[in-house]
């Protein structure tokens, strides 16, 4: 169980990265915490001939805020990628983190803990304390393991993810990124350089619940999201299911039938049926489809209930 | 290191710390990987990517051009070796020979076929991947129920029956059974399981002159050194066999296999050291495996629950290459061997198939307990007696012994009624009861289950390999201990509890015994840990062996020192003469005579202080227990969590209560594992479905509770009193957690008695209804034709084949003579990494072109190909998740498809179908 | 097929090789350095026996190449014990709790347990006990493990005095 050979390249710039890219034509592969990657190497799954790391390039690194108008965002205006722009407006305020921060460090990091908790909660549940130690949160992003936490979690907050390439940066909503299992939107040639999470209001209720054989296995059912709340209403709901099809799921008719409705007044029950109509899950050895859903209902449910209860009895 | 146990005299019965857990702790140990020879090359196997075939051709050139691979040795370099596998016995393993790599035919996935020596394993495996090899794929036998029906898996057999022995149906027991007031009849199937020691096979052989020197983790250097010898039964060849410290068995190392004799073969035969070290990937696919069994128990009770007569009909999967041809016998020895049990009977059959052989496991015959306890608490429940009651009325007590089982067992000493009450003293049912009673009414359902066994332990003199165990004990100049065995530890501990004994039977500090195993050339033969029989015979060995030697001792220092040897007593190292202070000696200043001056020595006295004992131990030691199991359902998910658990064991004297306890912790582990968690399946092409450790699913920290103790401690009759504990955790441990989650789960229904109790098992009971389903034939498609391939660590199908399948090796179905009818609908399953993804084809025929379309909610593609006979063949490309080219290969027969897609670089992933 | 030059500290030693760009990190600690305490248990990263300190954390070394640590301080279960024998507080508590059995899986949950109570701040036992999910040991059912942790947690969380 060894990598086959390959030619290792260690980048400083995310240019010097892009362009080893583009001249590898779809043979390299990025290397960023390689805590999926590396037993794929090992167990040649993946046999690239060019490895290009991005361990030591130091724009992928950090967490900035951004609380600005359009106008001064000036990766906003080199956008415009060949695959054409997303169009949703963004949020006046948000929280960026480079692709190689550590699973740990977004555990760790005072601004992501205030500003994104939900992200903070997916976090912890992503593979173990010496995976998380390396892996990043660029790495999970850009894998799109369907029954990741990530994933999903940048689904239902609603984040982009901004791709750089010889031939210019676009944004991927996180919401399209995904295509199939393990399919993303990006190109061969693309490098993740920032995933961009929009700030939610400040009275924002969290979700999550997660279904793991053991600790740190990939889930058999997850979800994941947040539920912005305004006098006593549900102002804003991003819900996303992983674990539960072949890419983050999207509870769009759940989040359709929360959004405006008061929260003293919710059907449980019957926003977690909507919820449920929006997966796909398949049989594995692990779980099987109706396992998925009949246990996606009742989580659903009971996350909605506890995070509202919690939300009225405050 | 305390020296409060240096002082007290008596250190059996004591928490002593490890010896070797010096080494272990800070990375000095020597495990067979840690081993470096001069001039030392590395082994990578060729192996089959299916599990039935014939080999065609083999092609090496270019793998042996590759720089830095010395040598491609196939069957040819081999065979002239004549090297015949033997089982654990030193009996041919099976009735057709054994081959080291398979020559013309593969009968698994896995199976090595050539084997690559190269200056690095890096290089090795670059060169494996080289090797063309064309198969002509045959339709594998994969289950049992398959066996039972498919023509024999070798040629030459004439069935698939490996072992038999037994009635199916004796005209007596029939009647009784009939006749009976009451009969349960249940099958039990458990699952097949993976040893997992956390240290794969590995093996460095080297011959140097005649002696043929291997390193190789194992269960016993002597054991493997004896197999070796016979074998490759070669005149002037001596063999020394090492192995210093062992990750772990299980069962799994108790003799060298197929890899293990290919790596030794082969470093005879090009005169270099060679090293093989399996991965876990190998370990996984091709390692021996356990457990695949089922079976079905017919038993008989009166009105109260009093057993009257019972059947067991019982079927193994011995794989196509078992170590040791097998029908289990042993679990119809023990079934009812701890209850009054008047009439029984049994059938049992091993099973030859397409898939990696049956092996050894921790507690080999455990079916037995799982069935008998399981189906004692489901008859409990049907005829409304307590299950504590139904055992108790049953079970054989101190007073109905002496007494022989009807299998013959003479049983004299067992307790298993007694652990039973002793455990019942720590643990109050009747408040459990009420408590179970009221968390119900809330949702909550708890469950509590009890087991009760005897295990055989310390066997002894009855066949070939279970010997005595010999210890070879000196007080060496300097005044310390050494000690030879022919035990040997993988985690037993056996350094550190035979240095108990000795120390307490000489009368020297712990501190100053030092126990060396793990050498063939050092101690004398045993079979080393198989049957729980270390502390047993070892211990016995060590106190017999250490009497002799304080006797010589004691006659010695009584001649120096003029004075009565009865008088004379050795403690904590120092020779006291009883009256005479003067006389105090310490053991080294008698040693240093007793070496050194034989003219001070009594008459006829041989110099030196040495002593060596083979102990026999009678026929077999049982071990007893009684365990209690209390979990918590959560009925959302269907998740057990396991609140509490007592252990009640009877393990006679104890050397070490922490290395007791530590094996009953490790074994029960393993049975949570079994009951909860761990599964190593095949697909229907006989392909492995848990390849890495993301699906083989060992038990984590979380999933295994703090257990609690409570020691019986009877003296067996065995020298010391000892017996065996090893294997008695993952006996006792399934049928007690699979009772207590029966128990919690009994408002909904009977559990199935099948492992494991995956979460959707449970839910199912609980949901009542099915959660599986008719998976294969679901429509909800799931993802798109066009990017079946993706990677995944864990991915079980395509990590199979993307490590075995060389980039031009052929994937070939049998052909067939039959024409199928192809056009219309099918609805296909693509096994990927991910999982099963389900594609809607739609085929038209024009003679032999195919044109089609599949289709997910993921979009469609259509594409053009061709129809020879049923087979059908397409290409298409696609270019997510990268640019590759599909190649599908597919056999029809009647209104089922199947075959593989090869996926460029990334192996190929096996599809399956069914007429919409 | 790349060849690099690294530097790096393994074990307090600075030491310079030359690897070839696939080799893992654990394949050079063990083969090239003699480092074999870290042990290779599943070369996918599930097992974490191969757990070593990288610049102050626990990292599987199966899941790394060895170029990355060029200039990176590297400990592995050799370089705790002191001169003198003297055993780590970890590894002490391991041996006093009888944590071991076999010993593949131990240099593995040594140097997490290490990595997490060398660090500022000792974590409480969740923690720890959250960490060691991350180690498969066959032998022990945890046992032992679970009671060293514990005896090495902070019983409040707070800062080591």
């Amino acid at each position: 169980m060894k990598p086959a050979p390959f030619d290792y390249y260690a980048p400083r710039t995310i240019e010097e990265a892009y362009k080893l890219l583009a001249e590898a034509g779809g043979g390299a592969t990025v290397l960023a915490g390689g805590q999926t990657l590396m037993p794929l190497l090992a167990l040649r799954m993946s046999q690239p001939f060019i490895l290009v790391d991005i361990n030591k390039i130091d724009a992928l690194k950090g967490v900035t805020r951004v609380t600005n108008s359009a106008g001064s965002r000036v990766e906003r205006r080199a956008s415009g990628g060949p695959q054409g722009e997303a169009q949703e407006a963004p949020s006046t305020s948000a929280t960026r983190i480079g692709p190689v921060v550590r699973q740990n460090e977004v555990i760790a990091d005072e601004t992501l803990r205030r500003c994104l908790p939900v992200l903070v909660t997916a976090t912890r549940h992503v593979g173990h304390h010496q995976t998380r130690n390396r892996g990043t949160i660029g790495g999970s992003i850009a894998l799109g393991e369907p029954a990741a936490e990530l994933p999903a979690t940048a689904a239902a907050l609603g984040a982009s993810i901004e791709v750089r390439s010889v031939r210019g940066t676009r944004r991927v909503r996180a919401d399209e990124m995904y295509l199939a299992p393990y399919a993303t939107a990006l190109e061969p040639d693309e490098l993740i350089t920032t995933i961009e999470f929009p700030d939610w209001p400040s009275d924002t209720v969290p979700l999550f619940r997660e279904v793991a054989r053991r600790p740190g296995d990939f889930a058999l059912v997850g979800l994941v999201g947040a539920l912005a709340i305004e006098s006593g209403r549900i102002s804003r709901a991003g819900i996303a299911w992983f674990g539960m099809g072949p890419v983050p799921m999207k509870a769009r008719q759940a989040e359709a039938a929360l959004t405006g409705q008061s929260v003293a007044a919710l059907d449980v029950q019957s926003i977690a049926e909507l919820a449920v109509a929006d997966t796909a899950p398949f049989d594995d050895r692990h779980a099987s489809a109706e396992y998925r859903r009949t246990v996606g209902r009742r989580i659903f449910a009971r996350a909605l209930g506890e995070a509202l209860n919690v939300r009225q009895a405050a | 290191m305390s020296s409060a146990h240096v002082n007290d005299g008596r250190v059996i019965g004591k928490r002593m710390l490890r010896k070797e857990d010096a080494r272990l702790l800070t990375g000095r140990g020597t495990f067979v990987d840690d081993v470096v020879l001069p001039g030392m090359l590395h082994v990578a196997f060729v192996r089959s990517p299916i599990a039935r075939g014939r080999i065609r051709s083999i092609d090496i050139s270019s793998a042996r051009d590759l720089p830095g691979v010395l040598a491609v040795l196939t069957p040819n370099d081999l065979d002239p070796f004549n090297v015949k596998l033997l089982s654990f016995f030193f009996t041919p393993a099976m009735s057709v020979p054994v081959p080291l790599l398979a020559r013309d035919r593969v009968a698994y996935v896995g199976d090595p076929v050539a084997m690559v020596v190269a200056q690095d394993r890096y290089i090795a495996e670059d060169a494996a991947a080289l090797v063309i090899v064309d198969y002509e794929e045959e339709d594998p036998v994969v289950t049992i129920a398959d066996a039972k029906r498919a023509p024999p898996v070798h040629p030459g057999m004439e069935s698939n029956v490996a072992a038999v022995m037994g009635i199916e149906k004796d005209d007596d027991l029939e009647e009784a059974l009939t006749n009976a007031p009451y009969l349960l009849t249940r099958t039990v199937r458990h699952q097949r399981l993976s040893q997992s020691p956390m240290e794969t096979r590995g093996v460095l052989a080297t011959k140097q002159g005649d002696e043929l020197l291997v390193y190789v983790t194992c269960q016993s250097p002597h054991l493997v050194a004896r197999y070796l010898a016979l074998a490759l039964d070669k005149p002037h060849l001596s063999v020394r066999v090492i192995a210093k410290d062992v990750g772990g068995a299980f069962g799994l190392k108790n003799h060298p296999w197929r890899e293990e004799m290919s790596v030794i073969v082969g470093s005879m035969l090009l005169g270099s050291p060679l090293k093989w070290i399996e991965d876990r990937w190998e370990n996984l696919v091709a390692a021996n495996q356990a457990r695949e069994q089922e079976m079905t128990v017919r038993v008989a009770f009166d009105g109260s629950g009093k057993l009257l007569a019972a059947h067991s009909d019982y079927s193994l999967n011995n794989g196509a290459y078992p170590q040791g041809a097998e029908a289990n016998i042993a679990v119809h020895m023990f079934i009812w061997a701890a209850y009054k049990m008047p009439q029984l009977g049994f059938f049992t059959r091993g099973w030859h198939t397409n898939t990696v052989g049956n092996g050894a496991y921790r507690g080999p015959w455990g079916m037995e307990s799982l069935a008998r306890e399981t189906m004692l608490d489901i008859a409990a429940r049907e005829l409304s007696i307590d299950p504590i009651e139904i055992r108790r009325r049953n079970l054989i007590t101190k007073a109905d012994q002496p007494c022989t089982t009807p299998m013959g067992l003479p049983l004299e000493d067992i307790t298993p009624a007694e652990c039973l009450d002793k455990l019942l003293e720590v643990i109050d049912v009747s408040a459990f009861r009420a408590g179970q009673a009221a968390a119900r009414k809330q949702g909550k359902y708890l469950g509590l289950g009890i087991a009760v066994y005897i295990e055989p332990t310390g066997a002894a003199g009855q066949m070939a390999p279970m010997t005595g165990e010999l210890a070879h004990l000196r007080i060496e100049p300097t005044g310390k201990v050494t000690a030879l065995m022919s035990t040997h530890s993988q985690g037993h501990g056996t350094e550190s509890t035979m240095a108990q004994v000795i120390a307490d039977q000489l009368g020297v500090a712990y501190e100053d015994v030092t126990v060396f195993e793990g050498d063939s050339s050092r101690g004398g033969f045993g079979p080393g840990a198989a049957g729980s029989r270390q502390g047993v015979i070892g211990g016995g060995a060590c106190r017999r062996a250490a009497a002799l030697l304080k006797e010589k001792v004691k006659r010695v220092a009584a001649h120096i020192l003029d004075a009565d040897p009865e008088s004379i007593t050795v403690e904590n190292g120092v020779v006291i003469v009883a009256g005479a202070e003067s006389k105090t000696r310490s053991l080294r200043q008698i040693a240093e005579i007793a070496y050194g001056e034989p003219a001070r020595l009594p008459p006829d006295t041989e110099s030196g202080l040495e002593a060596q004992y083979r102990y026999d131990p009678p026929p077999v030691t049982f071990t007893s227990a009684a365990h209690a199991c209390i979990v918590e359902i959560d009925a959302d998910t269907g998740f057990v969590k396991i609140k509490r658990w007592l252990s009640c064991e009877d393990c006679g004297t104890i050397i070490n209560p922490a290395v007791v306890e530590g094996q009953i912790a490790g074994g029960l582990a393993q049975a949570i594992g079994a009951v909860l968690l761990e599964e190593a399946g095949y697909d229907s092409r006989g392909n492995p479905l848990a390849v890495t450790y993301k699906d083989y699913l060992l038990p984590a920290i979380s999933d295994v509770p703090d257990f609690e103790y409570v020691h019986a401690c009877t003296p067996s009759k065995s020298e010391g009193g000892f017996r065996g504990v090893g294997e008695g955790g993952a006996i006792i441990g399934p049928p007690t957690l699979v009772n207590a989650i029966a128990d919690a789960l009994s408002p909904f229904g009977e559990v199935p008695l099948e492992l494991p109790l995956t979460p959707t098992r449970i839910l199912e009971l609980i949901e009542r209804r099915p959660l599986t389903g008719k998976t294969e034939a679901a429509t909800t498609a799931t993802s798109a034709p066009a990017t079946p391939m993706t990677a995944q660590a864990g991915a079980a199908q395509a990590a199979a084949n993307a490590t075995l399948s060389s980039p031009a090796a052929t994937m070939t179905s049998a052909s067939h003579a039959h024409s199928a009818v192809i056009g219309g609908c099918w609805n296909m399953v693509l096994a990927t990494p991910v999982g099963p993804q389900k594609i809607i084809g739609r085929f038209n025929t024009e003679g032999d072109v195919l044109k089609g379309v599949l289709e997910s909610d993921q979009g469609s593609q259509s594409f053009a190909g061709t129809i020879a006979g049923n087979r059908l063949k397409w290409e298409m490309k696609v270019t997510e998740p990268m640019p590759i080219t599909l190649k599908y290969d597919l056999t029809v027969e009647g209104n089922k498809l199947s075959g593989k897609v090869k996926m460029g670089l990334f192996g190929s992933a096996n599809l399956t179908g069914e007429r919409a | 097929m790349s060849e690099h030059k690294i530097e790096l500290t393994i074990n307090g030693r600075r030491q310079q090789a030359t690897v070839e760009g696939r080799k893992t990190l654990c394949d050079f600690l063990r083969v090239d350095t003699g480092c074999t305490g870290v042990h290779v248990g599943c070369e996918h990263g599930v097992c974490g026996a191969c757990t070593v300190i990288i610049d102050g954390l626990a990292v599987r070394s199966c899941l790394m190449l060895a170029v990355q640590t060029d200039g990176c301080a590297v400990t592995t279960v050799e370089g705790l014990a002191a001169p003198d024998g003297a055993l780590h507080p970890v590894q002490q508590a391991l041996r006093d709790e009888h944590g071991v059995q076999c010993g593949f899986c131990t240099p593995g949950v040594v140097m997490t347990l290490a990595a997490l109570t060398d660090g500022p701040k000792r974590p409480d036992a969740d923690t720890l006990l959250d960490a060691m999910s991350g180690h498969i040991c066959r032998c022990t059912g945890y046992q032992g493990i679970r009671r060293a942790a514990c005896k090495l947690a902070s019983k409040t969380g707070a800062e080591k005095p």
